[in-house]
């Protein structure tokens, strides 16, 4: 758990961030990814399989374009990764020889095919062709690139290390905490590594939308709407300190539970004609962050 | 600055160094396999001779006598005395040394000095040595690894007095000083002498006649043939320490050797067994596929701040890998940059191309030096 305070401070918390924030995350992570591996599962029992594949991943997130641009450009730098590490050391390149099959961007065909099979208006494939700019993407590098500009060697240095962990890196861990072995169907391992993405993204996402309901409450002179802020989230303020607390500078300060519940409740929040429509999982009622 | 463990990993230790052989003149024909050894050692004879030094010392030594004395100064004092007369030898001899080599920024740059004879002749020999320094600095660092530390001190030095004589902490130590006044050598000393070093070079050869795996698994020592699940022979020989990937097509990968000509010498080696076992095996269309480098910069890197800016060449996935990933479009090269400063160079197919992507990383790196 110490690894997702780790993990908050290199997406953008503050460098000592709040243990109770932690444990509400952890929280919000956990109880998601479960539901994602469920509805994956049924998924892959409708199609008679017995394994998660990457393929009952990409299919839950079809309706969202952004994020599954994201997704894809995640297993293609992934698959360009290992073509490079590959070519330099040569231990790497002769165990995949010898493991036999074809495992060069494996999974941008994965993707490809299944988006292929899929696509009725072609709007899937042409997200492969598509150079935009991925605004959120662009607005994390931003901030990183901000925040390391005035840290020292020292702390840059924690900070470089922080970035570094994934849930990737300790599957079987991983695996545990997700409950996988209590499944009947069980992701295989392009699926778990799609898996510890969105895990990572959940993250990535809460925290983005915790920075933005901190920076909606510091209240700027001459705005003339600070006094209506909307009356759900005053309940999330019983006390004056924690107001002032949640205050004036966004730089070195923790986010605070509130800013994670008033995040959730906003992204879950059925607004506009549409809503019911826009998000894959309605019928659980939940909405995922990462998806 | 601690690093993760992976990039060590790819790295291999950086205290291995490149032994830097110049391209020997093209062979003719089949070499056996203890000519092959005793061309070599002739051959480096034959340079030594050519830079007018003595031979019996290592020939690594021998290019750059300045430094040579300064670190046998450090050390040992009668070798340091013993070469003073031959220091002052090769201080003429360097004049006559073809400098072509070097970029036209500074051929220019002799032009418009003052042309006085003993000056220029100088000028041409720091340049010389500026360019020098690096070969033999990997020479020095390999014969003698505790020796190099005080190479290495001087680098940082080097590379943070710009515009000062490269040679200038030197200058004070060395008894010549008196006779190079030095010249700030600005387009060359750039990367202040860094020369990525080679680590892994990865060739193919045609034997060009179908071979019998199980006949050569097994009769040829350190062989490897498992059918069921790579259909190639894995042959490693340890000098040059490589490994060979051989198709029964006859078609054969060389992978492990540390410069072209090791991976050329290797590849033959691997030929001449399978020619031994009985095999009428040739040596066609040798070609090197792919060149891995690798250098340090030696001051910690803000890669954050460099994937803004260099977005569409760069890639930066901290919890996939610790490096960022350069796509440098002219020379086609695929950088790895790492926080600590170390840069891993690959996709060449030559030496040229691996060094110019390197000055041209060079000052876009300092850009985003973390201070």
């Amino acid at each position: 758990m110490g690894f997702k305070l780790f993990c908050r401070y290199s997406l953008g918390d503050a460098r000592r961030p709040l243990h109770e924030t932690a444990v509400l995350v952890e929280d919000v992570v956990h109880t998601q990814l479960i539901n994602l591996l469920q509805q994956a599962a049924e998924v892959s029992q409708l199609r008679g399989a017995r394994v998660i594949t990457p393929e009952d991943l990409l299919f839950l997130m079809r309706k969202d374009k952004k994020k599954l641009r994201r997704l894809l450009k995640y297993m293609f730098i992934r698959d360009y990764k290992s073509k490079i590490v590959k070519g330099i050391d040569e231990d790497d390149l002769l165990e995949d020889k010898l493991s036999g099959s074809n495992n060069a961007n494996k999974r941008q065909k994965i993707a490809q095919d299944f988006l292929n099979s899929i696509d009725q208006t072609g709007e899937l494939l042409a997200m492969f062709e598509d150079d935009e700019i991925d605004e959120v993407k662009q607005e994390r590098m931003e901030r990183a690139e901000r925040q390391t500009r005035i840290m020292d060697s020292a702390q840059y240095a924690e900070f470089c290390e922080s970035r570094q962990l994934s849930f990737s890196k300790k599957a079987s861990k991983f695996r545990d905490w997700l409950d996988c072995s209590s499944m009947e169907i069980k992701p295989n391992v392009v699926a778990m590594e799609i898996l510890a993405y969105l895990a990572y993204e959940t993250v990535a996402q809460l925290v983005d939308l915790a920075l933005l309901v901190r920076q909606d409450m510091v209240t700027k002179a001459g705005d003339p709407f600070s006094h209506a802020i909307s009356a759900t989230f005053i309940q999330y303020h019983n006390s004056a300190e924690s107001t002032a607390a949640c205050g004036v500078e966004a730089h070195g300060n923790a986010i605070q539970p509130c800013h994670i519940r008033e995040a959730i409740r906003r992204y879950s929040h059925k607004i506009g004609p549409l809503s019911p429509f826009t998000n894959a999982y309605r019928r659980n009622g939940t909405a995922f962050l990462a998806c | 600055m601690a690093s993760a463990p992976q990039p060590e990993r790819a790295l291999r230790l950086l205290a291995r160094c490149l032994i830097w052989y110049p391209p020997p003149p093209p062979t003719v024909g089949f070499l056996s396999m203890e000519e092959e050894e005793t061309y070599l050692e002739l051959y480096l004879n034959q340079c030594a001779a050519q830079d007018g030094l003595a031979p019996p010392r290592s020939p690594l030594f021998s290019p750059v006598v300045p430094y040579d004395m300064y670190i046998l100064n450090a050390s040992n004092p009668e070798t340091a005395f013993n070469s003073n007369p031959e220091v002052k030898e090769t201080c003429g001899g360097f004049s006559s040394v073809d400098l072509s080599f070097l970029p036209d920024e500074l051929t220019q740059e002799d032009k418009n000095q003052p042309v006085i004879g003993s000056k220029h002749e100088t000028e041409e020999n720091s340049e010389s040595q500026s360019r020098l320094p690096s070969p033999s600095d990997i020479g020095l660092g390999s014969n003698s690894p505790s020796l190099s530390n005080p190479h290495s001190q001087q680098h940082p030095s080097d590379t943070d007095s710009v515009q000062a004589s490269p040679e200038k902490p030197d200058s004070n130590s060395l008894p010549l000083a008196s006779i190079t006044p030095m010249t700030p050598v600005t387009s060359v000393s750039e990367c202040c002498g860094i020369v990525p070093q080679l680590q892994n070079i990865v060739s193919t050869v045609n034997l060009a006649c179908k071979l019998d795996l199980k006949k050569i698994a097994l009769h040829a020592k350190n062989a490897e043939y498992n059918p069921k699940r790579f259909a190639a022979v894995i042959m490693r020989i340890r000098e040059p320490r490589t490994t060979a990937l051989i198709f029964s097509s006859g078609k054969m990968v060389c992978t492990g050797a540390r410069s072209e000509e090791q991976s050329r010498l290797a590849a033959r080696k691997y030929a001449r067994v399978v020619q031994k076992l009985g095999f009428p095996a040739r040596f066609l269309d040798f070609k090197i596929q792919n060149m891995v480098g690798s250098c340090d910069v030696k001051f910690p890197i803000r890669l954050e701040g460099l994937v803004l800016t260099h977005q569409q060449f760069s890639s930066y996935e901290p919890e996939l890998f610790p490096g960022l990933i350069y796509r440098m479009v002219k020379p086609r090269i695929v950088l790895l940059i790492f926080v600590s400063g170390k840069v891993v160079l690959t996709g060449a197919k030559e030496r040229s191309e691996i060094c110019e992507a390197f000055e041209n990383i060079y000052p876009i790196l300092k850009g985003f030096k973390k201070a």
